[in-house]
């Protein structure tokens, strides 16, 4: 089943930041959230993740872990890569001694051969490129395999390059651990290159929902805006 | 004729006081939350025996010739000052006992508890909200991992266990300096200060000194990551949190010292 969200409503100091948002994502497949900076979409992912409370809808899951990449890593960067990935088994109350250190070591490199990095177990976050962090980071998002994965702004502040790369790996996973995934993004061609459907997000409501195609081609005011980067519409920025 | 009560003076500084006790029941609800998260966690086996140690070392080891320092120059500071009039009025044999006593029971851990503040408790507020401001405390909750026990208890253990020796090894160098402070100013020699030192000393003040040295370690280490917990809004919530922890800190230790001062000394 994935992911269901009914009527989401959330607030912070009187402000709605989100007002009734629905939407479904089935496993294996990708929704992408889109919208200008502040319109909720992080807020969504923070939700459905439980690191803030919602004032009151449904998030429906299929039970199962959810797994977040942050927009900058949040790599520890205290602890080598070897570390981060192999976090959640070593540290999680329930799987706290249920691997031996020579499973925990199969398991990390399966995971970082999966995001392309073979063999950097023993580097540090601080000597990692900004794509390699968030590659990292999807190699510790998906070690215990996940059912949903949630992705924040995965391709900001990268090269157009490390972006493609990026993008290649989260349709990866896609395919790989079919979860049903959410990835928030400002970006057109991550959009056009992961997701599956897209639901557009201003001033806290739904403005547009569909797939890739019918935002590209769809000629309502928002979606016009937003695909052509024009600043006249009804989208103003705060 | 209407008054517009909200331009007044009066009005926005009982605002600015409501705001600010606000912030500061908050904070201080926050540390008592935080604590017994902590104390929750400890049933669970939260943490490590390697986080401890390396926790540990970096309390103990890494703090200690500071703490040294400060605590030996502060003893031989009193001796200089007392042990030559102590000795032109006859008293000398009170000398070894008088600095002794106050080591143990006050200077030694009420200056290694600043020294400990200042290095230790300030890098620990920095450090935790550096890694809230960055997300990672995010991360660690998304990883279902309790950020409380996996962040706190490793460093609470650390700072109770460290504490009491460091402040024991000090209070023997802050004996230690204030003999040869007392020779080389008064020429009291070695001989009659520590037999006043043991004529004076009991193990009910080292008793004392060890349990409140076990109280400066965690309520150091509690607050100051209960403040780096708080830490929003980037550098300059790092740094709010930092000298947050450090003032609380200061003020926590200061009102413990007196309540063991009034419930065993009064």
């Amino acid at each position: 089943m994935g992911i269901e969200v009914k009527n989401l409503v959330k607030s912070f100091n009187n402000k709605v930041i989100l007002d009734d948002i629905s939407f479904k994502v089935n496993d294996g497949k990708i929704l992408s959230i889109v919208g200008f900076s502040g319109s909720g979409k992080s807020t969504v992912l923070k939700l459905i993740s439980g690191l803030i409370e919602k004032d009151s809808g449904e998030i429906i899951t299929s039970g199962g872990d959810i797994a977040m990449v942050f927009q900058y890593s949040a790599l520890f960067d205290s602890l080598n890569v070897f570390d981060n990935i192999s976090f959640a088994l070593r540290e999680r109350k329930d799987l706290r001694g249920k691997y031996t250190e020579r499973e925990l070591k199969k398991i990390v490199a399966e995971k970082l051969e999966l995001v392309g990095l073979s063999g950097i177990e023993n580097k540090f976050p601080s000597e990692l490129s900004g794509g390699m962090q968030k590659r990292v980071s999807f190699a510790r998002a998906i070690v215990t395999e996940p059912k949903i994965i949630l992705y924040d702004e995965p391709t900001a502040g990268l090269d157009p390059i490390s972006s493609t790369l990026i993008e290649d790996y989260i349709v990866r996973l896609k395919n790989e651990t079919h979860a049903a995934s959410i990835v928030v993004t400002h970006q057109m061609s991550t959009i056009r290159r992961t997701a599956d459907s897209v639901l557009m997000l201003y001033n806290g409501h739904a403005v547009f929902e569909g797939t890739p195609d019918e935002l590209c081609k769809e000629e309502t005011p928002y979606t016009k805006q937003f695909v052509e980067a024009a600043l006249e519409g009804p989208m103003k920025m705060n | 004729m209407r008054v517009y009560y909200k331009s007044t003076y009066t009005y926005k500084f009982y605002c600015y006081l409501i705001k600010e006790i606000g912030k500061l029941v908050s904070t201080l609800g926050n540390i008592v939350l935080f604590g017994i998260e902590f104390l929750k966690g400890l049933s669970s086996k939260p943490t490590t025996f390697r986080e401890i140690i390396e926790q540990s070392s970096r309390f103990g080891v890494s703090s200690l010739p500071i703490t040294l320092s400060i605590v030996g120059m502060t003893s031989v500071i009193v001796a200089m000052q007392v042990a030559g009039e102590m000795v032109k009025q006859g008293g000398g044999n009170y000398v070894g006992m008088l600095i002794s006593i106050l080591m143990v029971r006050e200077e030694a851990a009420i200056m290694a508890g600043f020294a400990i503040i200042s290095m230790i408790g300030s890098s620990l507020a920095s450090e935790i909200a550096t890694m809230k401001v960055t997300e990672q405390i995010d991360a660690i909750q998304v990883l279902k991992v309790n950020p409380i026990h996996y962040l706190f208890t490793p460093r609470i253990i650390a700072g109770t266990i460290m504490m009491p020796l460091v402040v024991v090894i000090s209070s023997a160098i802050g004996i230690l300096g204030g003999a040869i402070a007392s020779n080389v100013v008064s020429g009291l020699s070695f001989k009659a200060y520590f037999d006043s030192v043991w004529f004076g000393l009991n193990m009910h003040d080292l008793k004392v000194c060890i349990i409140k040295s076990i109280a400066f370690g965690f309520v150091i280490t509690l607050i100051s990551c209960s403040c780096g917990m708080e830490a929003k809004d980037g550098a300059k919530g790092v740094g709010l949190a930092t000298t947050k922890a450090v003032v609380w800190s200061f003020v926590a230790i200061v009102i413990v010292d007196l309540l063991f001062a009034a419930a065993f000394f009064y």
